[in-house]
């Protein structure tokens, strides 16, 4: 009984002193970036997050809703829907958004999350020793990184001018390191162009494997620094860079313009980089088929929240023989459940509308076509125009991009254009070619603060003044970091 | 010290030779017989404690059966008698020899509150001893109010606790305030503590159903509970560390009495429940009408009547009242019983439940089961053993998410059923709203839990008053969620069928080493404590599904038949807290206190330099009235104490790993889905506490001889070192990172009053209590003076939870377009619109440039008052609680006030601008469904509720005993039965979570139930 006793105290007083539990933290179901980016697969998963945020996982992300409502409602062609309910929106859609408006302040924090991981994914993937990856697939993967880091920045320059340039990840959360500067446009831009040009190494479209579809290429780099070049007014080196993606015989046009929005040619020849999406299949579809599709035909659960500008004149300008117009926009519908027809108050947006996905268009499997071959053809055609006028050559790129659509060619209805006609003309036919590809606010603001604010006008924006070809940068981040200035236009 | 080694001895020998004594002299023992009765009632008392005076051994007291009635056995002659029972004074009888004699004890009714013995952390204090601000709940008027868990109950019930519903849903939670809120970001709730084990109430979910999360605390049933303690100042919960900044609840549940006899008590009862008010809307004529003025003004060429003709409009009535449709009566029902007794070595409490509770919203409830078993046992003299151990399953189907919403929001033009008698899918305007009453009726939306909470202790006194405790514990948690939305409804209609399933995994054990000395040197008494605990904490959550099925027959359970397989997730994670805690109690005469308390955490969750925080805490009290110069005023004022302590406490609630750069997963798709990853946050290994420095004064006083008690207390708690994800350039590539940065201020006064207005026949006692609590930010990280959180801002020198929006100005008016068009944020302004202020005077008004202040979701002051009277068998008891000053953003008013036509609308629209109705106060109807968050929608959230009216009655004893029992007890209760408010929304009691900066929201929120219960409790 004693020893029992004796036994139950020593027992009681060793337990109640040994420690059993320990106080460093192992997540088990979560990676931690200091024991990451080791190894080829580890480098490869970066490199893919660094796409992610073309489209992130939610709706209303950069490439899946958000540059449509933060970008391009504030043009002549565009408008918040009847059920667009958020009040930050339908103040772009009005021209009547400041710097504290929400969307405006997601563009800017997607694209720096976007470049943050592009950055780490460059660094870290450098680091990263030879016996622990194959140099080709170490070198392909930081290019595609740069080739991203490239057209984020290259839409934040046009969207807000003076941004900072962060090339390195944030180590550590001090001041100096938090308080970035704002770099000029130049500075800017010949980054985007190193970068752009280290990407032109990257493998042929033909040189990835199908289970590499959608991986940014040396076409994808190439096209991406004509239209730098194009923005920037170099149109020597525009003419150039188009002529050389044309020439490599990578990419032509599709026969039928609706393949260039088909399930079933994603990724074709047509497609120099496009964002993916694949429906039904616990991936994201593209968002924007249900941004833009109707609510009131029944089986079908559209958001009607991306809509036509009902007073632009685009819709009316097409020809009748232009396929382009019935790609683009629906004004009947077929109910699903009752298989009546309804004709839509007025056209819809309809580009990514996916057959195989009616009634849950979110599930549209559309890609959004980043870059697509007219596009370069337009390009060259406009560089051309802009170095010696409307040549033979500047003709026939834009016919090609008019032909294939059905429409007559440029060369037989207006054979002899001025300069600046011409010019109007490759604006028109991009505005034609690119619906709802959110081509058309760059190239307004592209054109200058006069030719933006006159086409808004003409198309009942009265509000749109000349500060419009920029967005203020987000009052958040002049609030954070003292070290960043608001565009003069919009203190 | 070698002294008291003495001592020690001595009194050990002397125990020794007290029990050899007491052996040999007990059969030399006589008996006497007695009665205690009520010295008001004449009453019999049941389970009254008597023993022989001087004789401290248990074993020689004996307790009253239910007649009163005891015997006692004495040794030797003259002896004293000593009666006592809890809220009684003792009652001494000298007894000169051996009689045959009943001898009858009358007992007094104490009402020398300051004489009772409160629980505080890891011990026991007479509440005259106290140094800190401790109040005890009186569970019996907590036990009255209907609720599926205890912490819904303690609204008004002790001052300094705001107590309010984070929904409706039965088995839902609540969101509980000690002295306001400290934290930004971390946790704001108490710590609780039950039967010594300490749980922070956060529900973790594996996210295969929607709706609200269930109570973590329901699985306590409240009928267990005995006695429940807030410790709200440094001095009481600085010896909780790192978890006591929020305040701390201390739960015991019932235990059984040593030498008792079997007591047996069934309590049932049956009741239902109600809505208090519905929303007002529009009748399906006014909605048409509606509806066709704003296609007509945004298609102006399609004509006046797009949606319905003037015939049909005629033909409308009311259409479908969606409120009606899917509101009810609710039964509730709940059964109890539970065994209580004790040897002279063994006690025990044993109790079962059945609880359940539909809920007002059709199709959703709560039911649970549950079992406890409280045993303790004396296996040597030295050494006591217990265990605590509760089971519950529970049931319940939650109302799934965006349905009461929905049931607001839907028109009344719309139906719920098809022609041919299939469900309405879903709103048929422009506003996506599925069918509220086909989601309720036909989606399984439930969570089924296993808990075991259980703790065993032993308890080894070393020597006198020398005990070592060492307690063990664990609460393991298992859960499952189902969810299965059929084909044949909105949501579930284009995948044909969605089932998921979800699992949590919790447990968290729980050693505890406390080590308890007492002894007093002449004047000089200690009480002493030293300790050391550990806890960890493990979650695995597990979630998978599938779709597009061929039938919607097997629900959930046949996941395999479904062939699109749901991505699967599933994630662990674990936290652990190591600690070293002392405590000294030290009184001088009893009439100087002093306390002095340490603990020392070392949490996981912070970043590695910095894992150990240290929590000191300094108390002391004064009881004047002990002092001689008092004695001419004790007549009136039997008692004053005065009190201050000052301590330090932590909040660890952010959850874990928050210090790491962990990478997030996520997908891209290369003609197959690719896995991506990155990184999720920036690491911050300087990570740690956030800590509260709380200064309290208080004062303790009953005047009257104890008829009028009075305790007012004044704190200051300042929170610094925040958790705060503070804001980062997004250059960063981050939004924010969690770091310690910034404070927090709460002040207030706290009083209570407690009076026993009459105590003869006819009993009426009074309690109140109030509390003024002033919540201020005084810093954030960076520098910055503000930031803007959705709907609210946290700003420099304002409360958390101020609301941030902009202000109605009226209605633009015809004549005025051009003067004040610019303030609509409207590219054209028309005659009708929302006029707004220009708070920024730049000329023209925007929706993020202009907005300011717009009040503040936390109240002026909360109150509680209850009366109870009592009269032969009767009882009556009347709770009233309010608050004041508070604001609520009604959400679902906001929504109900755009007149687009996409959605139902206030009954008001009717009223709105026209060209012949020029209202100033109502805009016009027109498309833009964009809601503008403004001072409209914020209004006053005051009320005066009368929370609980319980009458009762207790049969008389003689007509009890007629039928074979020894109590019977028959009673009425209303819960939430009047409610004085000018708040328009469902119920005035509710918030949006337990965010304190984003309290004060009600959109969607399941509304909370008026009730009526009948019940009755047997003893036999």
């Amino acid at each position: 009984m004693k020893n029992k006793r004796l036994l139950f105290i020593i027992g009681t007083i060793t337990i109640s002193l040994s420690s059993c539990v320990s106080l460093d933290e192992e997540p088990k179901s979560s990676l931690v970036a200091e024991n990451f980016y080791t190894k080829e697969s580890d480098a490869i998963s970066a490199v893919n997050a660094v796409y992610e945020t073309l489209h992130f996982d939610a709706g209303q992300s950069l490439y899946n809703g958000l540059i449509q409502i933060g970008v391009e409602m504030a043009t002549d062609d565009y408008e918040a829907g009847p059920r667009a309910r958020n009040s930050h929106v339908r103040a772009i859609s009005n021209l009547t958004h400041d710097a504290s408006n929400n969307r405006m302040e997601e563009l800017w924090k997607e694209s720096y999350d976007a470049i943050n991981r592009a950055n780490i994914a460059i660094d870290k993937i450098s680091a990263i020793p030879a016996e622990n990856i194959s140099a080709d697939i170490q070198k392909r993967l930081v290019n595609e990184a740069k080739f991203l880091r490239a057209l984020h920045y290259f839409n934040l320059v046009r969207w807000f001018k003076y941004i900072p340039l962060v090339l390195h990840e944030t180590p550590t959360l001090t001041t100096e390191n938090l308080n970035v500067r704002q770099a000029t446009e130049d500075e800017v831009y010949e980054q985007i162009i190193n970068d752009l040009k280290d990407a032109e190494q990257l493998p042929a479209p033909n040189e990835y494997s199908s289970s590499d579809a959608g991986r940014a290429t040396a076409g994808s780099a190439k096209a991406l620094l004509a239209k730098v070049y194009l923005t920037r007014q170099q149109w020597q080196l525009a003419a150039d860079k188009a002529k050389e993606v044309i020439d490599t015989g990578w990419y032509d046009l599709f026969n039928d313009f609706a393949d260039a929005f088909n399930p079933a040619t994603k990724n074709g020849k047509e497609h120099i980089f496009s964002v993916q999406y694949q429906g039904y299949s616990n991936y994201v579809g593209n968002y924007l088929a249900c941004r833009s599709a109707t609510n009131e035909v029944p089986g079908i659960s559209g958001e009607n929240a991306d809509a036509y500008h009902q007073e632009s004149d685009l819709y009316n300008s097409f020809e009748s023989t232009d396929k382009r117009r019935d790609v683009s926009f629906v004004t009947d519908v077929v109910s699903p459940t009752d298989g009546k027809t309804y004709h839509l108050r007025v056209p819809l947006l309809n580009k990514y509308h996916d057959e195989n996905a009616i009634s849950s268009p979110k599930e549209s499997s559309v890609n959004f076509p980043y870059f697509r071959y007219s596009e370069i053809l337009l390009i060259y055609a406009e560089a051309l125009n802009e170095l010696s006028g409307p040549t033979d050559e500047a003709y026939k790129a834009v016919d090609k991009v008019r032909s294939r659509a059905g429409s007559s060619k440029l060369q037989d209805i207006a054979p002899s254009l001025s300069q600046d006609n011409f010019r109007d003309s490759v604006f028109q036919e991009r505005r034609k070619e690119f619906i709802y590809e959110h081509q058309r606010w760059f190239d307004l603001a592209r054109r200058g603060s006069e030719y933006y604010v006159k086409m808004l006008k003409a198309a009942g924006k009265t509000q749109a003044q000349p500060k419009h070809i920029h967005f203020p940068i987000p009052q958040r981040e002049i609030d954070l970091n003292p070290n960043i200035k608001q565009n003069p236009n919009w203190e | 010290m070698n002294e008291v080694k003495k001592e020690v001895k001595t009194l050990r020998y002397l125990l020794i030779a007290v029990l050899l004594f007491w052996g040999c002299i007990t059969t030399f023992a006589q008996t006497l017989k007695g009665k205690v009765v009520d010295s008001r009632t004449q009453e019999p008392i049941i389970g009254a404690h008597v023993s022989i005076k001087g004789d401290n051994k248990t074993t020689a007291g004996t307790t009253t059966d239910i007649d009163g009635r005891f015997k006692i056995n004495v040794s030797s002659f003259p002896t004293a008698l000593v009666v006592s029972y809890t809220g009684y004074n003792n009652e001494e009888i000298d007894v000169y020899e051996v009689t045959n004699d009943e001898i009858e004890v009358t007992l007094n009714e104490n009402f020398n509150a300051i004489e009772t013995v409160v629980v505080i952390g890891y011990g026991k204090q007479k509440k005259a001893d106290l140094t800190g601000a401790v109040s005890a709940v009186n569970v019996d008027n907590l036990s009255k109010i209907s609720a599926s868990s205890f912490n819904s109950a303690l609204g008004g019930s002790t001052a300094g606790i705001q107590v309010t519903p984070t929904t409706g849903q039965p088995g839902g939670g609540v969101s509980i305030r000690v002295r306001g809120g400290s934290s930004v970001q971390g946790g704001n709730e108490p710590l609780y503590v039950i039967d010594g084990f300490p749980i922070y109430s956060n529900n973790t979910s594996a996210g295969a159903t929607t709706g609200s999360a269930i109570n973590p605390l329901a699985s306590i049933n409240p009928s267990d509970i005995v006695s429940l303690t807030v410790l709200k100042d440094a001095s009481a919960t600085a010896i909780y560390g790192s978890r006591g900044a929020n305040g701390v609840v201390i739960v015991t549940t019932k235990k059984g009495s040593f030498n008792q006899k079997t007591k047996v008590t069934y309590e049932g009862s049956v009741g239902w429940q109600s809505l208090r008010k519905k929303y007002d809307v529009i009748s399906a004529r006014d909605f048409a009408i509606l509806r066709n003025e704003v296609l007509a003004e945004t298609y102006p060429n399609l004509g006046e009547y797009q949606y319905k003709t003037q015939s049909e409009i005629d033909a409308l009535g009311n259409g479908t009242d969606w409120q009606d449709e899917a509101f009810r009566n609710a039964i509730q029902t709940n059964h109890q019983l539970s065994i209580t007794g004790g040897s002279d070595k063994i006690s025990y409490a044993l109790s079962g439940g059945y609880y359940n509770q539909d809920g007002i919203v059709i199709n959703t409830g709560y039911k649970r089961l549950s079992g406890r078993a409280n045993i303790f046992a004396k296996i040597s003299k030295t050494i006591d053993v217990g265990v605590n151990v509760s089971l519950a399953r529970s049931k319940a189907n939650v109302a799934p998410n965006g349905v009461v919403s929905s049931i607001i929001l839907m028109p009344a033009t719309a139906t719920i059923y098809e022609p041919d008698g299939s469900y309405t899918l879903r709103n048929p305007f422009e506003m996506e709203l599925s069918n509220p009453i086909a989601s309720l009726k036909e989606q399984t939306n439930q969570n089924t839990k296993n808990s075991i909470l259980a703790t065993a202790f032993t308890e080894w006194e070393i020597i006198k008053n020398l005990k070592l405790k060492v307690q063990f514990g664990a609460n393991s948690e298992s859960t499952k969620e189902s969810n299965y939305v059929p084909s044949y409804i909105y949501e579930g209609s284009s995948s044909d069928g969605i089932a998921k399933l979800g699992f949590v995994d919790r447990y968290s054990w729980l050693n505890e080493n406390t080590l308890t000395y007492n002894f007093g040197i002449k004047n000089h008494f200690f009480d002493a404590l030293l300790g050391f605990t550990q806890q960890l904490d493990h979650i695995e959550t597990a979630k998978t599904g599938s779709s597009n099925f061929v039938t919607d027959e097997l629900k959930y359970s046949s996941l395999e038949s479904g062939s699109i397989a749901l991505t699967p997730s599933s994630s662990e994670s674990e936290n652990t807290l190591i600690s070293y805690l002392g405590r000294v109690n030290y009184n001088f005469k009893e009439k100087y206190f002093a306390s002095v308390s340490l603990r020392a955490d070392g949490s996981s969750r912070f970043g590695k330099d910095n894992k150990w925080g240290v929590f000191p805490s300094v108390g002391g009290s004064w009881a004047v009235s002990k002092e001689d110069f008092f004695a001419p005023l004790s007549r009136t004022i039997s008692s004053l104490k005065l009190r201050a302590s000052y301590g330090i406490t932590g909040n660890q609630e952010i959850g874990n790993y928050q210090s790491l750069a962990t990478l997030a997963s996520s997908s891209y798709y290369f003609g197959q889905k690719v896995t991506c990853f990155n990184p999720a946050r920036i690491s911050n290994s300087q990570l740690g506490w956030e800590s509260t420095a709380q200064f309290d004064l208080g004062l303790d006083t009953e005047l009257f001889k104890g008829r009028l008690s009075v305790s007012a207390d004044y704190y200051y708690k300042k929170t610094r070192d925040l958790l705060l994800s503070v804001e980062i350039p997004w250059t960063s590539g981050f939004s924010s990172s969690l770091q310690n940065f910034g404070s927090v201020s709460n002040q207030g006064f706290e009083f209570s009053f407690t009076s026993h207005n009459f105590i003869r026949k006819f009993k009426w006692d009074t309690s109140f209590n109030i509390s003024l609590n002033r919540n201020k930010v005084l810093s954030l990280g960076n520098g910055a003076t503000s930031y803007i959180s959705g709907n609210y801002i946290v700003e420099v020198g304002k409360p958390l939870g101020t609301f941030y929006g902009s202000v109605t100005d009226g209605i633009l008016q015809a004549d005025e377009i051009e003067t004040k068009g610019t303030y609509t944020g409207l590219a054209q302004p028309v005659a009708g619109d929302q006029l707004y202020k220009d708070i920024n005077n730049d000329k023209t008004y925007t929706t993020s440039g202009d907005r300011t202040d717009i009040g503040n979701a936390q109240p002026d002051f909360i109150f509680g008052l209850n009366n109870s009277f009592e009269y032969k068998g009767f009882d009556l008891n009347v709770q009233i609680t309010g608050q004041f000053g508070n604001k609520l953003f009604n959400q679902n008013a906001q929504y109900l006030a755009l007149y687009t036509g996409q959605q139902n609308a206030a009954a008001e629209a009717v009223n709105r601008y026209t060209a012949s109705n020029p209202s100033t106060t109502l805009p016009r109807a027109k498309l833009d469904p964009a809601p503008i968050f403004s001072d409209r929608f914020v209004e006053d959230g005051s009320f005066v509720r009368v929370k609980n009216v319980t009458l009762g009655y207790n049969f008389h004893k003689r007509f009890v005993r007629a039928i074979g029992i020894s109590a019977l007890r028959l009673y009425v209760s209303a819960t939430n039965l009047l409610t004085i408010t000018k708040y328009t929304g469902f119920d005035p009691e509710v918030t949006s979570g337990d965010n304190t900066v984003s309290q004060g929201t009600d959109y969607g929120i399941y509304p909370i139930a008026r009730s009526y219960n009948f019940g009755l409790l047997i003893n036999f």
